[in-house]
């Protein structure tokens, strides 16, 4: 048991660790820039912007460090720049080992079919909580540097409940992943879904007669900025989270055992 | 377990057919592998040896028909999974992940595998382990390829064109290696589309061209019948009296020489020679293709009287 994850794991070591820093360089980015714009009148210029385009960045306050990192880390990296880099790699999982053929030698193994997509998935999955953990302290202790308290509560909040967001993409993913026959294919496909997914709620949430498009787009179960700021979740976006995320992997496993490899 | 496989053939196929859309890749194949045996899988490129392969390992489905692998249904896959713990798999392309060490692969393997025999394959073959596998050469990837198939000491090893790839001296090891596991009771089934490799190592042989098993022979047997390419260049009148020797098929002349399939006695081909101004020969394997042609039916040139090489 698990000798396939600890091995993919052991392949992914060295991305997460670059995945980890770059994430926490821009954190660094960001409460230095938090810095410098402090005293500067900086929601008046926000305040021209059309309320659509407030939303989509997660825009409510930049005046305090927590709406600041909402919308310039929350909001931008975690929601999208995380979620399409999750889709990506989980695209490429499957669908490059077919497509060189060394899921010839896997599927050799004396293991199901189900047991080697579960164990691949799970070598997903442990970046997105590392990448969780470690920025999670190291904007705490940014913030701390220059003399921001953050509420740690909410902050591990707002790394926990993005947990589920991004198995989700990675499902999608997965879900392409052992549908196509071409890595390329998978991997721009999972991508493209997740953008239009996260440019669909942005877009469609102003237009109420509409508004109910948003709903299958998962961006809509997890808002990082109110969690930041006062801690406000709604438990059942995260149980939607997680039923689709059961749902999509079920959907892989039974598109991976019934295809030919 | 074990006691299963003394009376279960290691591989049985019963009418394995497998079609894509309109292709049939594997047509109604029907054929045993005797346990202890090296057989081999031999046919042209895309006459569908990779797909049985396949077939017999679980990785596509079969259309109808069905195969039993060390007794195990390809269709039932927990009896497939279970079976392939005695199972040692050989690609035609292997490929390894290129960023990791050829080390990190064989542990890999050997967490799910076993490596009881290990150490004495990496004695045999040397592949640079300690080395990420993109450096590795093709003839080294193939090594690593051949010890993880035999690393947890199978019953039945699968391998699909296991010696593209290495160089003669390697090959020959190889078979030397293939006909020491035999004798230990290990089945081998491997696929190849060269005729003089097969014959080098295979107890029986299977043709298959075009999705259909053709033959199914002994080696000794195939031999006989498959002759050799002729290629002789001579001074003056070219070969009319070599082509009226008995045994001599697929006449082709060019300016200066003629070439046949012999597969008539060597000593009279001899003695018409000499009687030749000889100033090139070359006696070859002759392609498998002239093989299947001349033996197997289907010939598109029945031009075997000699007279059809008029165009030159």
């Amino acid at each position: 048991m698990f000798e396939t994850a600890r091995y993919e794991i052991g392949r992914r070591l060295r991305e997460t660790a670059f995945l980890s820093v770059a994430v926490s360089l821009y954190a660094a980015f960001i409460v230095w820039y938090y810095t410098v714009l402090e005293g500067v009148a900086i929601e008046e210029v926000f305040e021209e912007l059309p309320p659509a385009m407030m939303e989509a960045f997660g825009i409510e306050t930049l005046s305090t460090i927590e709406g600041f990192l909402g919308a310039q880390i929350y909001n931008f990296v975690w929601i999208l720049g995380l979620g399409l880099y999750f889709a990506y790699v989980a695209g490429g999982s499957i669908a490059t080992d077919i497509e060189s053929d060394r899921m010839e030698i896997l599927l050799s193994f004396p293991i199901t079919r189900s047991q080697l997509l579960v164990e691949r998935l799970a070598s997903l999955l442990l970046p997105i909580v590392v990448v969780n953990v470690v920025v999670g302290c190291v904007v705490y202790l940014l913030a701390a540097a220059i003399g921001e308290q953050m509420n740690v509560t909410h902050l591990a909040a707002t790394h926990a409940l993005s947990i589920p967001y991004l198995f989700v993409c990675t499902a999608i993913g997965l879900v392409f992943s052992v549908a196509a026959d071409r890595a390329a294919i998978a991997e721009r496909g999972a991508v493209g879904v997740v953008f239009v997914l996260f440019l669909v709620e942005s877009i469609v949430g102003g237009a109420s007669e509409y508004e109910w498009i948003q709903y299958v787009s998962p961006t809509q179960y997890y808002d990082p900025t109110p969690l930041l700021i006062d801690g406000s979740y709604e438990l059942i976006d995260t149980g939607i989270l997680l039923v689709t995320f059961a749902g999509l992997v079920l959907l892989s496993q039974i598109l991976f055992y019934r295809r030919d490899v | 377990m074990r006691g299963d496989a003394s009376t279960v053939p290691p591989i049985e196929t019963r009418d394995l057919t497998k079609e894509y859309g309109s292709v049939i890749a594997n047509d109604s194949l029907s054929f045993t592998v005797k346990r202890g045996e090296v057989f081999g899988f031999l046919g042209p490129n895309g006459a569908g040896k990779s797909t049985t392969i396949r077939l017999l390992l679980g990785l596509i489905r079969p259309t109808s028909g069905t195969a039993t692998v060390l007794g195990a249904d390809v269709h039932d896959e927990p009896a497939l999974v279970d079976a392939k713990r005695r199972i040692g798999y050989l690609p035609a392309r292997l490929g390894f992940n290129e960023e990791v060490t050829g080390r990190a692969v064989l542990e890999y393997h050997a967490s799910i595998k076993g490596d009881s025999r290990l150490a004495e394959l990496l004695e045999m073959f040397t592949p640079p382990i300690e080395r990420p596998i993109r450096e590795y050469s093709t003839g080294n990837k193939r090594m690593l390829g051949v010890i993880q198939a035999f690393m947890h000491d199978p019953d039945l090893v699968i391998m699909d064109e296991p010696t593209s790839g290495l160089d003669p001296l390697k090959q020959e090891e190889f078979n030397e290696f293939i006909r020491a596991e035999r004798d230990q009771g290990t089945t081998v089934f491997l696929s190849s589309h060269v005729l003089s490799e097969v014959r080098r190592i295979c107890d029986r042989v299977g043709i298959i061209r075009e999705g259909t098993l053709v033959e199914l022979e002994d080696v000794d047997t195939l031999l006989s019948r498959g002759g050799k390419r002729v290629r002789v260049t001579t001074r003056g009148e070219s070969g009319s009296r070599l082509a009226s020797l008995d045994g001599v098929v697929d006449i082709q002349r060019f300016p200066d020489g003629v070439q046949f399939i012999y597969t008539g006695e060597y000593n009279a081909l001899l003695r018409a020679l000499v009687k030749h101004d000889v100033r090139e020969i070359d006696i070859a394997e002759p392609p498998l293709e002239d093989v299947f042609i001349h033996y197997y039916g289907e010939s598109e040139s029945e031009n075997t009287d000699g007279i059809g090489g008029a165009d030159v």
